[in-house]
């Protein structure tokens, strides 16, 4: 089934993504040594202000942080060992958790990310899709006109504040579910059911935000991308042959849905960021908590880990994407050039 | 020739209704500060108080004035978004022209880091540099937007000017001697305009939304107000858990009322002016 140039479409991808992350690494190294007003000594300086408070911890912390920066090497040698490390999956020491390594933090709160993230981006990209379709379908009738205005302001409604307004209508005014956190407080995370049912009722409101306010724009570009595939010579060709109109519904659906699914490997950086946000507005325990701890608490050596991570990942993602694609889209498939 | 562009949009609704709402918060974020002169930063003993007419949207936890916030915050979170945008267009217009005028090693160079910027997520790199800044002013925080969503538009535009390049009257230009430059602002650059101005529209929504991403996060500018440092407030103050609307609610449909309408807007001109999407 995988042909020559189908590996061979998903190596240049492979290779491309792999540059990219390289590049986006070294960029995570230089920021720190080339902004201006050295954020990192102003860092050893905070620390030593606070060091008649617990001055063995504190002092440890900031050998490590010369250490975990190589601050006072060569910059080659620091840029060689960052790479290096960061290829390795080693992330260096936090500061504010002293002395626990970065990776071990970021390890634990990942799959609430993940849990929240991914259905929630899978079942707007499809609804959204699904109704966008059917809006171009009809165009011009009322439920064009009601998809398409909806569409048009939910999808700039940032998932956070969608989630501020949902925490307020059915948290604090309804009182119908939990405002915060991904269980209750002072429960313990256990295979029972009951823990199921708590985590499921924590899991709605932030889960719905997302779907909500992602599903417009997905809805605008589909209805947009049908409408262009209708006007196409295929579809007049096949209503002159009489081919009924649910199949050439089918294959303008599946032809639109090519450009949403490299659309969906596009944005997801920026519906990666917004889920982090939304997080932290319900303080729900993820990857966008975390770095909101390490951000105030300027705990660079976390923050530069949970970028390397999340950079990581939302290259990883784009590769599963393209993978997709790839078996998908016959003319890759095939091997003909797209 | 203006008339010819106009007209059809003047007609449109979508397009009326967009520009009227956008036209209300511009003005409201112009001028606003000059019919309504309290102070946002002033603090009073009246603190949390639901609107009244003394506090037409109530104050917040230090007994500030809600409107007073919110005037200057749509001001500068306007003012960041415009700003973002120019930067955005300027290097997304000067990337796309030149790798579809100069080809070759240029128009690889260029494309290899537009694909690289595009497919890096462009909020996170903004939200790691502002980290790094202690003190950041609206400008800055604009650059930072600004320098990450230009992509998408260099490579759309490359696309329209290759076709365009092929076109006889290039070509004719191209004999007569033209200058590269000359080329770029004579012949290719009308071509996109329609386009440019559809595309800076959306910039100016990525601007406000950044910002109040950034800002949410405590990393947007360091002094002064916005829409986004009065939604970190409120979230800081546990204003939503509290129940108080008047605090959050107000940004938060601010922001979405000007993207939005942005957004009709780029959507009527599409409309009107896209072949592809007119009716028969």
């Amino acid at each position: 089934m995988a042909s020559k140039q189908m590996l061979r479409y998903l190596f240049r991808r492979f290779l491309f993504l792999f540059v990219t992350y390289v590049v986006a690494t070294t960029v995570v190294f230089l920021l720190p040594r080339v902004i201006p007003g050295n954020p990192l000594s102003q860092l050893l300086s905070n620390l030593s202000m606070v060091a008649q408070a617990n001055p063995e911890a504190i002092r440890a912390a900031e050998r490590a942080l010369m250490e975990e920066f190589g601050l006072g090497k060569p910059w080659y040698v620091q840029y060689v060992e960052f790479i290096s490390k960061a290829l390795r999956g080693d992330l260096g020491t936090s500061i504010t958790f002293y002395p626990r390594k970065v990776l071990d933090l970021i390890v634990p709160v990942l799959p609430w990310t993940l849990v929240l993230l991914l259905p929630a981006t899978l079942v707007a990209w499809i609804l959204g899709n699904t109704l966008g379709a059917q809006a171009a379908y009809r165009r011009n009738t009322w439920v064009d006109k009601g998809v398409l205005t909806t569409s048009l302001v939910v999808s700039q409604i940032p998932y956070y504040w969608l989630g501020m307004i949902f925490i307020f209508l059915f948290g604090v005014r309804l009182k119908l579910l939990p405002t915060q956190g991904a269980y209750s407080q002072g429960v313990i995370p256990s295979l029972t059911f009951s823990f199921f049912v708590d985590v499921l009722r924590h899991y709605i409101l932030p889960f719905l935000s997302i779907v909500v306010s992602a599903m417009g724009g997905w809805a605008i570009g589909m209805r947009l991308m049908v409408i262009y595939e209708l006007g196409s010579d295929y579809v007049l060709f096949s209503e002159t042959l009489g081919v009924s109109d649910k199949r050439i519904f089918k294959y303008v659906f599946r032809n639109s849905l090519l450009p949403q699914i490299t659309g969906l490997a596009l944005s997801l950086g920026s519906i990666l960021g917004g889920a982090l946000i939304t997080e932290i507005v319900f303080n729900y325990p993820g990857t966008g908590y975390l770095l909101f701890r390490a951000l105030t608490t300027l705990d660079y050596p976390m923050i530069q880990g949970i970028f390397v991570i999340l950079i990581a990942s939302v290259y990883l993602a784009n590769f599963l994407v393209d993978f997709i694609y790839a078996v998908i889209d016959p003319r890759i498939r095939i091997g003909q050039e797209a | 020739m203006f008339k010819v562009m106009f007209k059809p949009l003047l007609k449109n609704r979508k397009f009326l209704i967009g520009f009227s709402v956008f036209l209300f918060f511009l003005v409201l974020g112009l001028f606003g500060p000059i019919f309504y002169r309290v102070d946002p930063t002033e603090m009073t003993w009246n603190h949390e108080k639901p609107p009244s007419r003394e506090h037409p949207l109530g104050t917040d936890t230090y007994g500030r004035d809600i409107l007073a916030q919110l005037i200057h915050g749509i001001r500068s979170s306007l003012y960041i978004g415009f700003l973002s945008a120019i930067i955005s267009l300027t290097i997304g217009t000067f990337v796309g022209t030149f790798s579809a005028v100069k080809r070759g090693v240029v128009d690889e160079t260029l494309m290899a880091i537009t694909n690289i910027v595009l497919t890096t997520p462009s909020i996170l790199v903004a939200i790691l540099i502002a980290s790094y800044m202690r003190v950041r002013n609206v400008e800055m925080v604009a650059l930072i937007l600004g320098l990450f969503q230009w992509p998408w538009f260099a490579r759309a535009i490359r696309a329209q000017l290759m076709s365009v390049m092929s076109r006889e009257y290039v070509y004719l230009s191209v004999m007569a001697g033209y200058s590269d430059l000359r080329l770029i602002f004579e012949d290719l650059i009308p071509t996109i305009a329609t386009y440019a101005f559809m595309s800076f529209v959306l910039f100016i929504n990525g601007g406000i939304m950044g910002e109040a991403s950034l800002s949410l996060i405590g990393l947007g500018p360091t002094q002064g107000i916005s829409l986004g440092i009065m939604l970190q407030w409120a979230v800081l103050m546990e204003a939503v858990r509290r129940g108080l609307w008047w605090w959050f609610v107000p940004p938060g449909v601010s922001i979405v009322a000007i993207t939005a309408s942005l957004l009709v807007i780029s959507t009527a001109m599409d409309e009107v002016f896209n072949p592809r999407l007119r009716e028969e």
